[in-house]
């Protein structure tokens, strides 16, 4: 069986304290870095490592800190995102609810790695109680002389504030929540580059949690040993799957990265429901395709998926069994992310409700055969737009036309949707003048 | 240089050029919505759209934000960036109500071009349009929310360019909202631009609503007389009447923006009480019968009292055409040589400047916007010359510090180091600062000025910059200050900086009247030669000493004794209400060219608007043009001051003629500064006429810098500026006057506790010549021991005999209600 890392602490009633976490190696990593380890040999020991952003887009973050560059001044601050907001996902939530001061080390590591002097723990204000949890957390580790100045008489010194967003899911790209930690409009900013000019034009780091929740792990056992707990030759580590839909147990497990999805599914979360055939998943949140039931056996790793057409994303499936109409499905993503759009830019604005518009009329038995040329050229369309907002609200749609197009064309043929006995979507198109 | 290929055909642009840029040199017009070549790119519209076929960038990318680089080959009709630009089109055009034809903008609207050549004809989303809630946003702006299709123009500019925070984007998603918090005037004095930049018709000009059509209008070329900046504007008219102003392009001066005082100050122009016919003694008669009575009246005072009884007062607002054939005129009569400023001190004011302006030294308002470091010194920019706080910002944004030497509370729409200085300190400031400059060591001689460190802190960023640029206003300052400001950047030029200076004049021409007035002290003040009568028959071309003389009882009684008074004038002036003859004059933009020397000496020249005329509205209730047609303009007697000075001339008993077509001849033997004129039709920016001498400085050994003198219990009235309400031509428009805030004193808090007055007390100021109430508002952000009053249209502050006078505490009591 396999170990669990990064849920290590996990209890089935309360988060782990700092003596808990303590017991079972916590702060070692920072203890060992501080006084032994150069910034330098920090980040080059992530690099090897292979960890890769478990935010989304899956960038190596070794090489993310490597952008700073090293002329650049001081001060300089890392931003652990919290703002979780991606439906499908919540291991974030989980993870902070478990261990937090593996996050909290983490972010500390990270800042030592990147010589930063403040971090802004950026949490999404849904998350009220976990914010609270990481604020009383914090206070508890400056009180054992881990977060404030001259850190374990180092010369590092770091403090951390909680920054609660202002609950958008926008505010969760990196340099849309550097704006909205300075207090700005949240929007991204595609022509900064955050390594070099981020908050307050100083250089900054914007990672996820589960990213940095590595990291004390990585230092304390190594590189090799890291990438030697993924089931994936390119993959390293553990990956946090959170698993919903029509499956028997949903949650949150931590697997070796790389396991497949078949696994995860009949094995953590307790195979499908009586009933049910698996359809499709997504494999890595909203904001990725659907992918159906050929590729049950993929290992669900970055790689592995890209080799197939498919991203990982947060690696939140969600799994859809055969009465589950994926228009319907599409259209409330849909809802979703026309509202949740930041309005910069048109294609993401204007084109997304011009999407749900069109798909609400297919599921309302309204659909025209012309609307499907329209619905592929816009979704193509939405990577020209500003940030990766949009080609990831489009993958849904694209995904939907790529392998179930029979089914969008059934819902035109009929003028009904043809679940409509199984799933009756009581919805209306939301205008804001009505 | 990057060199690439835009559609087949390759050009060579400077690093940094972006690629829409570089296709607008070759004249491909990519189409374009959020970039703006005055605001930059945002890549919010996605409408430039263009296919990068080879080189560093691939694919479907936005021409305003890929810088051009080498190799690169962008073809902009690629088929498919054509069909994702046209789905742009479709997606701003989802909610655009079809209103175009009564919408303002229709006509010159770029979404309705955009739309149209993209080939965007029926509509296909099946959907409801969205609509809004339209805001009140004061008496400039037309707010048309449903229209937006949400470019970021307006909020890039009210809040990136210029500043300011009362209007901006709310929402997310496609409910976003461009707008105020809730309904009420745009803060900013530059709001009117937003018109301009909004590519749609959401924000219109509102004084212009309905008016007309673009091709409607005649259009041309014109400038703004508000201050002395001379920024360009586009005039348009319609019915024998000024509509609407935008800004121009200019390189050199403003850019592409203006402010309010600019864009709407023109109403000036079809004022219902502007004099239209020639009068004598009040009554309306024929023309020549006006130039015959004005003529034999003037020869026969100029026969008994002499030529020099006759005298001619020209102003600081009229053309330089103007003020040189008035000059001309002056010579030709033997007559005594003309004034044109009312104020003696402003004329020494003036001339101290232009004296120092010299070609290495001057620099260009755009030239501002790259300084490192700015001191303004006696100026408040957005009341003195609302562009210049515009072009300081742009300083600021590139990483510039601003720093202001004033007693006012001076605003900047930025962050800026201000030293409130009473007047009489700036110039030991300076002097402090040349010497700074020199090596001295400020603090050596422990000087009890307690603001002498701040100003050696000040001087020590100085002379570390390497680009610094001196600001000098006229308005507040004493007559030398400018001569020091000059000494300062040309100490600065010795230690090695590329030190500019930059001057503030009081009027759009007060560069032509300083130009032309005689050097030194000048002629006798206009007011004592009027007082003892050695002045006899007056004639005032385009100026109302009644709006700027400091005395109006002294200004009544000098008139008094005149025998003559002729007014030459195109506003109801007081002067032209009590003239004896008053001959209409044309405004800039009727039927002349006419050309303005800014304060950094550049000569503009403003070609016709329209024929002028009576305003159609003043002579039919509709704005409908005429159904009985006459073989002449209504109301359109009025001519230049130069035709009526050459009809005087030849209407005399021994006639005289003077010659229109030689005057820049004329003037370029007077002064070489015009021989360098060039055609202004091959030189839009300008040209500059000042002196290209190499500059040297005198400078005198640095005294002890110590805080000037003050009698104890007085306070220094200052009469200043406003954006709005103080300056003659734009309070004369109908739409400046509603925009403007009633007057008010100010104090510091210093004062006010002293005389135990507070904010909103009535404050009755005795003066020389009367008593003036006020309300009074204490402010933190100015100097102590002064007092600053504004010059008001609706305030009657013309009681001191001077700019410059001290006011006991005992003259400043409190109105009990």
């Amino acid at each position: 069986m396999f170990e669990e890392v990064l849920f290590k602490n996990r209890r089935p009633d309360r988060p782990a304290t700092l003596d808990e976490y303590r017991q079972s190696g916590g702060y070692e990593a920072l203890i060992e870095a501080v006084k032994q380890r150069t910034p330098d040999e920090v980040r080059q020991l992530v690099t090897d490592s292979g960890l890769r952003g478990r935010g989304g887009a899956g960038f190596p973050t070794g090489r993310k800190w490597g952008f700073i560059p090293a002329d650049a001044g001081f001060p300089r601050y890392v931003v652990p995102n919290t703002d979780e907001m991606e439906p499908g996902t919540f291991k974030d939530r989980v993870l902070v609810n478990i261990d937090p001061h593996l996050v909290i080390e983490g972010i500390i590591l990270s800042g030592y790695a990147v010589r930063a002097q403040t971090g802004f723990f950026f949490i999404r204000p849904s998350y009220e109680l976990d914010a609270q949890l990481i604020e009383r957390e914090v206070e508890v580790a400056r009180q054992a002389g881990f977060l404030g100045n001259n850190i374990l008489g180092s010369e590092f010194s770091f403090e951390l504030v909680v920054h609660r967003s202002a609950g958008r899911y926008i505010c969760g790209e990196a340099t849309a929540q550097v704006n909205a930690i300075q207090g700005n409009r949240a929007h991204p900013m595609k022509d900064r580059h955050m390594a070099s000019d981020g908050l307050w034009h100083r250089p900054t780091i914007v990672n996820n949690a589960e990213t940095l929740a590595c990291v004390p792990h990585i230092l304390r056992q190594g590189a090799e040993w890291f990438k030697g707990l993924a089931r994936t030759k390119t993959g390293a580590g553990t990956k946090l799957y959170c698993v919903s839909g029509k499956v028997n147990q949903p949650g949150c497990y931590e697997l070796p990265i790389g396991t497949p999805l078949r696994e995860i599914i009949e094995g953590s979360a307790g195979g499908m429901m009586p009933g049910s055939e698996l359809k499709a998943v997504m494999p890595g949140g909203a904001s990725t395709a659907y992918m159906p039931a050929k590729y049950y056996d993929v290992e669900m790793d970055f790689d592995p998926l890209k080799a197939v057409g498919h991203r990982l994303g947060t690696a939140a499936i969600m799994v859809f069994d055969q009465n589950t109409c994926l228009v319907a499905a599409t259209l409330n993503l849909m809802e979703y992310f026309a509202r949740e759009s930041c309005g910069y830019c048109t294609p993401c604005r204007e084109g997304l409700p011009y999407i749900r518009d069109l798909l609400w009329r297919i599921e309302a038995g309204e659909g025209r055969e012309e609307f499907i040329p329209m619905l592929q050229q816009m979704a193509r369309h939405m990577d020209s737009s500003y940030c990766a907002f949009a080609p990831g609200a489009a993958e849904s749609v694209l995904g939907l036309l790529k392998y179930f197009l029979d089914e969008i064309r059934e819902h035109i043929s009929q003028k009904k949707c043809p679940f409509a006995e199984a799933y009756r979507p009581h919805r209306k198109l939301w205008y804001p003048a009505e | 240089m990057p060199k690439l290929i835009i559609d087949q055909r390759s050009i060579e642009v400077p690093a940094g050029t972006k690629v829409i840029a570089a296709a607008e040199k070759l004249g491909i017009m990519i189409p374009r919505f959020c970039y703006h070549p005055g605001l930059g790119s945002f890549g919010a519209c996605r409408m430039c759209a263009v296919k990068f076929l080879e080189g560093p960038v691939k694919g479907i990318e936005m021409s305003c934000m890929e810088d051009a680089r080498d190799g690169m080959v962008v073809s902009t009709t690629d088929p498919e960036a054509m069909e994702f630009r046209q789905y742009v089109i479709e997606w701003l055009m989802m909610h655009h109500p079809l209103d175009c034809p009564v919408c303002d903008e229709g006509g010159h609207c770029l979404l309705q071009d955009e739309t149209v050549s993209g080939g965007h004809g029926r509509r296909r989303y099946l959907g409801h349009k969205r609509t809004y809630h339209d805001q009140y946003l004061g008496v400039f702006v037309q707010h048309e929310m449903n229209r937006c299709i949400h470019c970021w123009r307006c909020r890039n500019f009210y809040q990136g360019f210029a500043g300011y925070r009362d209007y901006g984007a709310m929402q997310i998603g496609n409910r976003m909202y461009f707008g105020r918090y809730e309904d009420g005037p745009l803060e900013s004095p530059f709001a009117g631009n937003i018109i301009d930049l909004c590519p749609t018709g959401v924000l219109t000009d509102k004084p212009c609503r309905f008016v007309g059509r673009r091709w409607d209008f005649e259009r041309a070329p014109s400038l703004c007389l508000h201050c002395s900046l001379g920024c360009n504007t586009t005039g348009s008219a319609r019915y024998r009447q000024m509509w609407r102003q935008e800004g121009r392009f200019n390189e050199m001066v403003n850019g592409y923006f203006i402010c309010d005082r600019g864009r709407y100050g023109f109403a000036y122009e079809s004022h219902p009480e502007r004099p239209r016919r020639a009068r004598v003694a009040g009554l309306e008669v024929a023309w020549a019968e006006a130039i015959q009575t004005a003529a034999e009246k003037l020869s026969q005072i100029a026969a008994t009292a002499g030529p020099a009884a006759v005298a001619c007062l020209g102003s600081a607002r009229s053309s330089l055409e103007t003020q040189a054939t008035l000059q001309r005129f002056c010579r030709a009569l033997g007559w005594s040589e003309p004034r044109y400023f009312s104020v003696p001190s402003q004329e020494r004011q003036v001339k101290a400047a232009i004296a120092r302006l010299e070609a290495p030294l001057a620099v260009s308002l755009r030239e501002i916007e790259t300084a490192d470091f700015v001191l303004v010194v006696g100026a408040d920019p957005v009341n003195e010359a609302p562009m210049l706080a515009l072009a300081l910002r742009q300083a600021w944004l590139k990483g510039g510090a601003v720093a202001v030497l004033d007693p006012r509370p001076v605003f900047l729409p930025f962050e800026f180091e201000h030293l409130p200085l009473a007047p009489g300190d700036l110039e030991a400031a300076l002097e402090a600062l040349t010497a700074g400059a020199g090596g001295t060591d400020l603090l050596a001689g422990g000087s009890p000025w307690p603001l002498l460190p701040k100003i050696a802190a000040l001087g020590r960023r100085l002379t570390q910059t390497q680009r610094p640029v001196i600001v000098c206003g006229t308005g507040i300052v004493r007559e030398s200050t400018p001569g020091l400001a000059a000494d300062l950047v040309l100490r600065l030029r010795e230690a090695g900086l590329n030190a500019g200076l930059f001057y503030l004049l009081p009027g759009a021409n007060a560069f032509g009247a300083g130009l032309l007035s005689p050097a030194g002290e000048g002629l006798t003040p206009l007011m004592e030669d009027l007082e003892t009568g050695a002045v006899k028959a007056l004639m005032v071309v385009e100026n109302d000493p009644f709006w700027d003389y400091p005395d109006r009882g002294r200004l009544v009684r000098a008139l008094d004794k005149l025998e003559l008074l002729v007014a030459l004038d195109y506003l109801p002036s007081p002067t032209v209400q009590r003239a004896d003859i008053v001959f209409p004059t044309l405004t800039l933009f009727e039927r002349n060219h006419s050309s303005f020397v800014n304060q950094e000496g550049r000569l503009q020249l403003a070609p016709p608007v329209h024929l002028g005329g009576m305003p159609m509205a003043q002579i039919s209730p509709e704005k409908h043009p005429p159904r009985t047609f006459l073989s002449h303009i209504p109301g359109g007697e009025p001519r230049t001051p130069g035709e009526i000075l050459a009809e005087l001339a030849a209407a005399m008993p021994a006639p005289v003629t003077l010659p229109g077509d030689d005057l820049w001849d004329w003037l370029s033997r007077k002064n070489p500064v015009f021989a360098n004129i060039v055609s202004l039709f091959e030189s839009p920016p300008g040209a500059r006429l000042i002196p290209e001498a190499v500059p040297a400085g005198t400078f005198s050994p640095a005294a002890a810098p110590a805080a000037a003198e003050r009698p104890p219990d007085y306070l220094e009235l200052l009469l200043v500026d406003l954006i709005f309400g103080t300056e003659e031509l734009a309070s004369y428009s109908k739409h400046i006057q509603p925009a403007e805030e009633p007057p008010r004193l100010r104090m510091h808090p210093a004062d006010a506790a002293k005389l135990r007055l507070s904010s909103g007390d009535r404050v009755a100021l005795r003066l020389l010549g009367g008593t003036l109430e006020v309300d009074l508002q204490v402010a933190e952000n100015m100097a102590p021991g002064v007092l600053v009053l504004p010059r008001h249209r609706q305030l009657n502050w013309r009681l001191a005999p001077d700019y410059r006078v001290m006011v006991a505490y005992g003259d400043i009591v409190k109105v009990e209600a």
